[in-house]
């Protein structure tokens, strides 16, 4: 959890650099922030997401294995006397 | 410093912007838990949002590259944006800058390659223009530049046949015309040489240094 957490935040400062270099580029249409508006802040955004991708999948996973824990170990209640 | 042109597009990125960051700093100020509204709302500024800027943005930013603003962002080019913009120039840039088809995009509109993949092949070419300005022009000055900088090869017909297209009747009509027609359609004689329609821009050299100005056509 400590480490979906830290994984995230890390995303959203990607996610902020990303859309930061984007509308820097807006403001100031020269080469480079035009150039680095499309190739770094699209990298830093395309990692942001597949980081948030990544911890959903996780969660997911921790989720669904908590569920069949609690299924399994359930029947041994009920037929426990 | 080139400025902010407000169209839709941008509106929508800074909208985008605005509603992603909003997002985000809220996550990370406040560490809200994991549950599905988080999850909806991060996915919306770290992914929805983004995207959106991304989009409106690259479109707004291969159109800025299209500008003459643009390509006389790089000082050496400054003389060829400044001659452009002159309206008492006679030079054919200048000339083809005064067209409202061609306009603040004439540096594109003419040096674009003609084709299928003319545009991408122009952009890779922009990449490589601004490749070499910071490594080798950044910090050469104007004069020098002017006798150093020049086309990589020597410039094609075809982007002047795009509107030019050399059937028309009146274009015909002129005598050079009609005696260069073979020749101007193989790119053995080149529209912009100087004993046709001049230099495209004055004072700077037309092609490779090798190349003679006959040669270079």
């Amino acid at each position: 959890m400590k480490r979906s957490r830290r994984i995230l935040a890390f995303a959203c400062s990607f996610a902020l650099s990303a859309v930061g270099l984007m509308i820097w580029s807006l403001f100031d249409p020269r080469p480079i922030p035009v150039v680095v508006a499309m190739s770094v802040g699209q990298v830093l955004g395309t990692l942001s997401l597949l980081a948030f991708a990544y911890v959903v999948v996780a969660d997911w996973r921790a989720l669904t294995r908590a569920k069949e824990t609690k299924e399994f170990v359930a029947p041994d209640k009920t037929t426990t006397p | 410093m080139a400025t902010l042109h407000p169209t839709p597009l941008t509106f929508i990125a800074l909208v985008c912007a605005a509603l992603s960051a909003g997002i985000l700093l809220f996550y990370l100020v406040r560490r809200p838990p994991l549950t599905l509204a988080t999850k909806i709302a991060l996915f919306l500024g770290l992914g929805v949002f983004p995207i959106g800027v991304a989009a409106a943005g690259n479109v707004e930013g291969f159109q800025a590259t299209e500008k003459r603003e643009f390509c006389g962002s790089c000082h050496v080019m400054v003389p060829h944006a400044t001659d452009s913009n002159d309206r008492m120039s006679l030079s054919l840039s200048s000339r083809h800058a005064r067209n409202k088809l061609f306009g603040g995009d004439n540096c594109y509109m003419c040096h674009a390659d003609y084709g299928m993949y003319g545009t991408v092949m122009t952009k890779i070419g922009g990449m490589r223009h601004v490749w070499l300005y910071y490594t080798q022009y950044r910090t050469m000055p104007i004069e020098e530049a002017k006798n150093t900088i020049h086309l990589r090869q020597p410039f094609p017909n075809d982007n002047c046949m795009q509107c030019h297209s050399t059937e028309d009747l009146i274009w015909l009509k002129l005598p050079d015309h009609k005696a260069a027609l073979e020749d101007v359609r193989a790119d053995r004689v080149s529209c912009a040489s100087s004993g046709c329609h001049g230099l495209a821009h004055p004072n700077f050299l037309p092609v490779s240094p090798g190349l003679s100005q006959g040669e270079a056509r």
